[in-house]
């Protein structure tokens, strides 16, 4: 069992202000994924929570108990580091038996524990190899063994795909997902990249600057999110926001023309968010619609995606099949698919409902 | 030869000159001297190994150069505990941040920029029996009994040197051990931190074995600066190594052998020169043992 709660948790450096008073809940077994962009404090809450660091202000409760001054190694929480942070000087197996044997566990405990982490991360025939030895994924995999040994409540992951590459990295993604499976722990695991956050996470965590956006399952997020920050940070490509004025019952951009989106939130002006696939591309210069000009096309194979600004110069993208091709310049009408449509308040990008 | 070649030749050619004339030639010709019988400046006969039988095996010779070499020795101890063990202390505790470690980094490291000449001159001055600040200090605290008169009787004298030694040159393993310590990546620190939170595990089971190349070095030059130890020991007890030859050491030795002193005015180059081979022999095998055996345990970070 391991429940984590944080309230009003604020962190300092000095004078300046990281985290502006986070509050979370994470329930057992859960798989938590922070995500957000570079220095939005995603890592430094990761930080507040193993003890590395201390908080500032706030509180820590892992399963009822206050933790804000509970040394790093007493919590209960192991963590995978981003750049693995192996002990240069020992092999796999030492690495591996170190925590184990400063928890006091027996000889005969630790190697049990030793050889199963072992067989579950396929290390049986490293263990006597040192850390330089091995590759960037047995280093990885040894260090989640490390990890697995202490049987920790909490593992806490800090970006640990950013040192692999491309191939290696959605494989150890999966291998990560069917540990989470297999040992059934609580996980958080911080990230930038939102794929990895997407394919990941039973519960999302967006921050941005200091503070929590919203958190959600990786679908919530998707399709209901609760302000432009979130709508535009996860899904790619990223999702177009236009402000529009309201004109009747359609959505106008100025001097381009107006779009009908199905039901709309009542306000004057709004921020409209397209994702790619609420878009559709007309040919030629229309009058039911949105004119606009092909900038750009990726072509994908399975499908492509078509860039084109509109009359006030947002940059909007289209999901189009892929024999579909749009020639740069080439004038096109948008139109959006009825009810796919998100609205935001043109004043603090908050969510509108219809 | 290609303009390169004449190029690196040209660059080459005068310092090699400088190390052929100023280092090599003295080693090679103190090797020649010490083979030979010494009339004061004249060279005499060739006498083969005589010289290093005399000083090895011929009274007063073979004590003199065994009180020396046992007082090398302690110093080389205690050095390492007082010089290189509290300089690991000092470098732990500054790397740690501990308050006020920016004013630390620079007070530890400070006297080892002194000239050796000042802090003899100024430990003498701590060490006087009646005004030294030492004295004054243990009878101000009712401790008169200890007030000793620490640089003139055997007891004391050398280790009253070695103390002045340690306080001078504290700064270098510190800041040597420092620069090891601060290449230890953070994250390993954290990884430890997550596992115990004993100081004295994260000392001995991770940070000293990352620092062993510091260690390699610091090792190496105590050896040789110990067994050749001779500014402080000249300048706080004398050419002699007063009182009574307890804080004679090697270097000292050799010097008067040599050069001959103010009071016995004896002085013999053969004699002299079978010593600093001698020295030089032993010293330059052991520290090539050491640091062999120093830079096994060491790893690549």
């Amino acid at each position: 069992m391991a429940r984590l709660s944080l309230r009003g948790i604020k962190k300092r450096f000095k004078t300046t202000d990281v985290l502006h008073g986070i509050d979370l809940e994470i329930g057992d077994r859960e798989f938590v994924v922070f995500v957000g962009p570079s220095g939005c404090g995603k890592s430094t809450l990761l930080r507040l929570i193993a003890g590395l660091d201390p908080i500032s202000e706030g509180e820590f409760f892992l399963n009822d108990q206050r933790m804000n001054e509970v040394p790093p190694s007493r919590r209960g929480i192991a963590m995978v580091f981003q750049s693995y942070a192996l002990y240069p000087h020992m092999d796999v197996y030492e690495n591996m038996a170190f925590g184990a044997r400063l928890m006091g566990l027996t000889k005969a405990e630790v190697e049990s524990r030793i050889a199963e982490a072992a067989r579950m991360l396929r290390l049986e025939p490293l263990l006597q190899r040192k850390p330089r030895e091995l590759s960037g994924g047995q280093r990885q995999r040894v260090a989640i063994g490390r990890a697995l040994v202490r049987k920790p409540e909490v593992f806490l992951l800090d970006e640990p795909l950013s040192n692999l590459d491309a191939a290696l990295r959605s494989e150890v993604r999966l291998e990560i997902a069917k540990l989470h499976r297999d040992i059934g722990g609580t996980m958080i695991y911080v990230t930038h990249d939102q794929v990895e956050a997407m394919t990941l996470a039973d519960k999302i965590v967006v921050m941005n600057s200091g503070r929590i956006e919203q958190v959600g399952s990786p679908r919530e997020l998707f399709e209901t999110p609760a302000n432009t920050f979130v709508a535009t940070f996860i899904g790619s490509p990223r999702m177009t926001l236009v402000d529009v004025t309201r004109d009747g019952e359609r959505l106008a951009v100025a001097n381009g023309g107006s779009v009908a989106t199905g039901a709309v939130p009542d306000a004057p002006k709004l921020k409209l968010g397209l994702r790619p696939d609420a878009v559709r591309l007309h040919r030629g210069q229309g009058s039911e619609g949105l004119s606009a000009s092909v900038v750009y096309t990726e072509y994908l194979g399975d499908n492509a995606y078509v860039y084109a600004r509109l009359a006030d110069g947002t940059l909007i993208s289209a999901r189009t099949a892929p024999n579909d091709l749009y020639a740069p310049d080439e004038a096109v009408t948008v139109s959006v698919e009825p009810g796919s449509a998100h609205y935001f308040s043109a004043e603090d990008g908050r969510r509108l409902t219809t | 030869m290609t303009g390169r070649g004449l190029w690196i030749t040209a660059l080459i050619m005068p310092p090699l000159a400088f190390v052929a004339l100023f280092i090599v030639y003295p080693i090679i010709s103190a090797f020649a001297y010490a083979f030979f019988d010494w009339q004061g400046l004249r060279r005499g006969d060739f006498v083969g190994l005589e010289n290093f039988h005399t000083v090895l095996f011929v009274e007063p010779y073979r004590s003199w150069t065994i009180n020396a070499f046992k007082n090398n020795v302690i110093v080389f101890f205690a050095l390492m505990v007082l010089q290189n063990g509290l300089g690991f202390i000092l470098a732990y505790a500054l790397w740690r941040e501990l308050p006020g470690a920016r004013f630390h980094r620079i007070a530890v490291f400070l006297p080892v920029v002194l000239s050796t000449i000042i802090v003899a001159y100024l430990f003498k001055l701590f060490y006087h029996p009646l005004f030294g600040v030492v004295n004054i200090s243990l009878r101000g605290i009712g401790l008169d009994w200890l007030a000793q008169p620490w640089l003139g009787q055997s007891g004391t004298a050398l280790w009253s040197i070695i103390i002045a030694q340690a306080w001078h040159m504290v700064g270098f393993p510190t800041l040597v051990f420092l620069a090891g310590m601060q290449r230890i990546p953070s994250e390993i620190l954290d990884a430890v931190r997550m596992e115990t939170e004993s100081e004295w595990v994260k000392i001995t089971k991770i940070v000293w074995p990352l620092v062993a190349p510091s260690a390699t070095i610091v090792f190496t030059l105590l050896f040789v600066g110990a067994f050749n130890w001779f500014e402080l020991p000249y300048i706080m007890g004398g050419l002699d190594g007063s009182p009574f030859g307890s804080t004679d050491v090697l270097g000292l030795y050799f010097y008067r052998t040599a050069f001959g002193n103010v009071s016995a005015g004896q002085q013999d180059f053969g004699l002299g020169s079978a010593l600093a081979v001698l020295i030089f022999i032993f010293i330059a095998l052991v520290a090539g043992v050491i640091t062999t055996r120093l830079r096994a345990r060491e790893i690549q970070l």
